[in-house]
C-alpha cells in the first residue's frame, strides 16, 4: 500500500516532468516552417552562384530551433517565399547574398543610435549575419562576443590629429594570448553590441596610454607597483614616450613578461637601444642572445619590471650587491658555470661592501661606494677569466681612479680578488693569517695556563 | 750608593709622573681604538651595530679610528725615542731589555708553581711578564701604526713605493686585524688578570696610579731591585711565612 503510494506520489510526477522537458527541448517548427523543412531540411539541397560558389541551402532545425527566432515563420525574413511562391533569384557570389538576406534584418530592427547606426553606414564589409548568425541566431549576450564580425577587418578610428588608427584585431594572436578566456569586454569595459560610445583621442599615444588603464581592473598590485616605478612617474610629469603596461606586453597579444627572456630583452630595446647594444656584448646578453640562456639577467631582473626605479640613486647602487648575489652567490646556479659564490661575502668583508652596509643601515649615503658594477661594468659586463681577462684588468686601474684619484698603476693589484686569501695567489696574505692564527691560539692557551697556575699556587699555599 | 736607612721606608717610588701620564695616555687610546677598530673587524655583530651607529656612522667610526691611530703613533714613536736617547746618552739603566735570566725565571717559576720548588723567581725592577707586555705593547704599535698608515692611504703606498706587491695592502689589513685580536686578548686577559684580579693586588694594583709600590709588595715582587737599593741582601724564604711576621725582622743585613 505504502509502496503504490510512493509511486503514485513521487515517481509518476517525475516521468510527467521529465516527458515534458523531453518535448520542450525538440523544435516543433511552426505551419509555414514544417512546409519548408519539408524540404530544406535536407542535407544535399545546394544552390550555384553565378560565379561558381555553391551554398547548402539545407537547414538545421536544431540551430533555427536555438535561436531566438525559432516561432517565426521563414516568410517573415525571406520575404516573397511562401509555401504557394517560391520564386529564383540569382547571386553573384555567395557573398551578395549574405548582404541581400541581411537586408531582411532591418525590417524589424530598426536603430537609431549607437554603434549599429554607425556600422549600418559605414560598413560595406559587414553585415548583421556576420555578428549575429543566420538561421542560429542569437542575442548577443548568448552569442559571446560579436567585436569580431567588425573588428576582423580593418575598420578605423580617427584621432583628433587626423591620424588613423586601424582596429583590426588578429583573432588567432589573441586566441594565443594569456586572455584567450576573458571577453573583448572585459578589457574594454563598457562596449558591448549595444553600447559602443564613441570615444574622440587627441592622437594614437593618448588613445594607447587611455587604453592600458584597463589593466588595472584585474592586476591592480601590478599597477601599484607602477606607481613607485620611474615610468609612470615620467608619465605623470608630461613625457607621454614612457611606457605604459600595453607598450610592453602587447595588448591583444598578450603574454607574460616572465617566461621568454629574449622577448623581454627586445621590448627594452624599442626605447633604450643603446644599452640593448651594449648588453648583447656582455657576458649575459651574449649567453642570452647566441643560446637562450634563461639563466642570465636580462634588463627587468636588474632593474625590476613594474617597480623599477632610478638607476643613479643611492638607494639603487647601494642594493646593487645584493641584486647581483641573487645569482651570484646562488651554489646551484653557479656551479653550472664554474664561478665561486663567495663573491658576495668576500666583497661584504672587504672595506667597501663594510661601508655601503653602514650606509644602508644610516640611511644616509655619504659618497659614491664601489659596488660590482664600478668594477666589473654595467651593461658590458665581461667574463674576468679567459681572453676577456687582460682586458677587464687594464680596465681596473681607471675604474679605481674614479673615486681614488691617485692611484698607481698596479694599486688594482691590491685586490686580490673575490677569493680566500691562499698561498699561490698572495702568499703575503696567506702567511700572516697563518702565522696569527697559530700564535693567537698557543698565546692566550699559554696565558690563560698561567693564570690557573697562579692561583692554584696561591691557593695552595694559604 | 744605596744608603743604609732605605730599607726603613714603607714604599718605594716605581713610576714618575711622566710614565704614569703616558700609561693612562695609552690606555685610553687604547679603549678608544678597540672600540672603535673591533666594532670594524666585527662590523655584522650587532653590538658593533649598536656601537658604530651611535658614534654616528661608519665614517666617524673610521675618523675616530684614525685620529686614535695618530694618538697612539705620537705615544708609540716619542717613547721609543726618549728610551732609546735615555738608555744610550745618559746611560738609563736598561731595564726592559729581556735577557737570559728572563728564560731561567720563566722556568723556575714554572717549577714553582707546580710545588717543584719551594721558592719563586726571584726578579729585578721588571720580572719577565712585565717585559713581556712591555715588548707586546711597543711591537704591537709599531706594527698597528705602520699598518693602519697603509690602510689609511693605500694609494699612497703605491706612488712612494712602487716596488711593492699589491697584496701588502690586504697583508696589511690581515696583520693589522689579528694583531688587534691579539693584543686586546692579552690586555683584556693578561693584564686585566695581573693588575685587578691576582690575588697579590687585588682589588687593584694602584701603583700606575701613585707611581709606588709598598716595601712588602717590592720585597714579594722585585726581590732583586729591593737588594740593588736598599743593599739589604734578602733571605730566601717561603712567601706564604710573609703574611705573619714583620718584613723587616727577617731582613738580614
Amino acid at each position: 500500500m505504502l509502496n503504490r503510494m510512493l509511486v503514485a506520489v513521487v515517481v509518476i510526477p517525475a516521468v510527467i516532468a521529465a516527458f515534458q522537458a523531453a518535448a520542450g527541448a525538440s523544435y516543433q517548427p511552426g505551419e509555414e516552417g514544417a512546409i519548408c523543412l519539408g524540404c530544406h531540411a535536407e542535407k544535399g539541397m545546394t544552390t550555384t552562384f553565378t560565379n561558381g560558389e555553391t551554398l547548402s541551402l539545407h537547414v538545421d532545425d536544431k540551430e533555427l530551433g536555438g535561436s531566438v527566432h525559432k516561432n517565426l515563420p521563414c516568410s517573415v525574413c525571406h520575404s516573397g517565399f511562401s509555401p504557394d511562391q517560391h520564386p529564383k533569384r540569382h547571386y553573384k557570389s555567395k557573398r551578395n547574398f549574405t548582404v541581400a538576406k541581411a537586408e531582411a534584418c532591418k525590417q524589424c530592427h530598426t536603430f537609431k543610435k549607437g554603434i549599429h547606426v554607425q556600422m549600418l553606414g559605414s560598413l560595406k564589409e559587414g553585415v548583421c549575419v556576420d555578428c549575429h548568425g543566420g538561421h542560429a541566431v542569437q542575442s548577443m549576450k548568448e552569442a559571446g562576443d560579436g567585436c569580431f564580425g567588425c573588428h576582423r577587418y580593418p575598420v578605423t578610428m580617427t584621432f583628433k590629429d587626423g591620424s588613423k588608427h586601424r582596429l583590426e584585431v588578429d583573432e588567432n594572436g589573441l586566441k594565443t594570448s594569456v586572455h584567450k578566456k576573458l571577453r573583448c569586454a572585459d578589457c574594454h569595459f563598457g562596449f558591448s553590441a549595444k553600447e559602443h560610445p564613441e570615444r574622440v583621442f587627441k592622437d594614437r599615444r593618448n588613445f594607447r596610454i587611455v587604453a592600458a588603464e584597463t589593466c588595472r581592473r584585474c592586476h591592480f598590485d601590478k599597477y601599484t607597483k607602477t606607481l613607485e616605478g620611474i615610468h609612470f612617474n615620467l608619465l605623470l610629469s608630461g613625457n607621454l614616450k614612457a611606457p605604459v603596461c600595453i607598450d610592453c606586453h602587447g595588448s591583444h597579444t598578450i603574454s607574460s613578461g616572465r617566461h621568454e627572456k629574449v622577448r623581454s630583452a627586445h621590448r627594452c630595446e624599442t626605447c633604450h637601444e643603446a644599452i640593448y647594444q651594449t648588453y648583447a656584448m656582455s657576458v649575459h646578453g651574449k649567453a642570452l642572445l647566441s643560446s637562450h640562456n634563461q639563466d642570465v639577467p636580462v634588463c627587468s631582473d636588474c632593474h625590476r619590471a613594474h617597480d623599477l626605479s632610478d638607476p643613479h640613486v643611492a638607494d639603487f647602487r647601494n642594493n646593487i650587491p645584493q641584486m647581483c648575489s641573487n645569482c651570484h652567490a646562488n651554489d646551484d646556479l653557479m656551479k653550472r658555470y664554474g664561478l665561486s659564490t663567495a663573491v658576495l661575502r668576500s666583497y661584504l668583508e672587504d672595506f667597501h661592501g663594510v661601508t655601503i652596509t653602514y650606509y644602508k643601515k644610516q640611511k644616509n649615503s655619504v659618497r659614491h661606494i664601489a659596488v660590482c658594477t664600478d668594477c666589473h661594468g654595467i651593461h658590458d659586463i665581461t667574463k674576468t677569466k679567459g681572453p676577456d681577462a687582460s682586458v677587464v684588468k687594464a680596465n681596473l686601474v681607471k675604474r679605481c681612479r674614479k673615486c681614488h684619484a691617485d692611484a698607481a698603476d698596479n694599486f688594482p693589484e691590491s685586490w686580490i680578488s673575490h677569493y680566500e686569501p691562499d698561498f699561490k695567489r698572495a702568499p703575503l696574505v696567506y702567511i700572516v693569517n697563518l702565522v696569527y692564527s697559530v700564535f693567537i691560539p698557543f698565546m692566550i692557551i699559554g696565558l690563560v695556563l698561567q693564570i690557573i697556575l697562579h692561583i692554584w699556587r696561591y691557593a695552595v699555599n694559604r | 750608593m744605596p744608603g743604609k736607612e732605605k730599607y726603613k721606608q714603607e714604599y718605594f717610588t716605581r713610576f714618575n709622573r711622566w710614565r704614569i701620564i703616558e700609561h693612562q695616555a695609552n690606555a685610553i687610546a687604547f679603549v678608544v681604538l678597540v672600540i672603535t677598530g673591533l666594532s670594524q673587524k666585527f662590523h655584522d655583530s650587532s653590538v658593533a651595530e649598536w656601537v658604530i651607529m651611535n658614534i654616528g656612522g661608519i665614517d666617524k667610526a673610521r675618523l675616530i679610528h684614525r685620529y686614535t691611530g695618530l694618538v697612539l703613533l705620537v705615544l708609540t714613536l716619542q717613547h721609543i725615542i726618549i728610551a732609546s736617547f735615555g738608555v744610550i746618552f745618559r746611560r738609563w739603566a736598561p731595564t726592559m731589555v729581556i735577557n737570559r735570566k728572563d728564560f731561567t725565571d720563566v722556568i723556575d717559576n714554572l717549577k714553582y708553581y707546580f710545588g717543584m720548588t719551594e721558592w719563586p723567581a726571584r726578579c729585578d725592577r721588571f720580572d719577565y711578564k712585565q717585559k713581556f707586555e712591555y715588548w707586546g705593547v711597543v711591537i704591537g704599535g709599531v706594527l698597528m701604526v705602520l699598518t693602519g698608515l697603509i690602510l689609511w692611504f693605500p694609494t699612497l703606498v703605491f706612488r712612494w713605493m712602487p716596488f711593492l706587491p699589491g697584496q701588502i695592502i690586504p697583508a696589511a689589513k690581515a696583520t693589522h686585524t689579528n694583531e688587534a685580536m691579539l693584543a686586546f686578548l692579552v690586555i683584556v686577559i693578561w693584564h686585566i688578570y695581573n693588575s685587578v684580579f691576582s690575588p697579590e693586588v687585588f682589588p687593584l694594583d694602584t701603583s700606575i696610579f701613585t707611581g709606588r709600590i709598598s716595601r712588602e709588595r717590592m720585597i714579594h715582587e722585585h726581590p732583586v731591585e729591593y737588594e740593588r737599593i736598599t743593599g739589604v741582601a734578602l733571605e730566601k724564604r717561603h712567601p706564604a711565612a710573609d703574611d705573619e711576621a714583620g718584613a723587616d725582622s727577617k731582613d738580614v743585613v
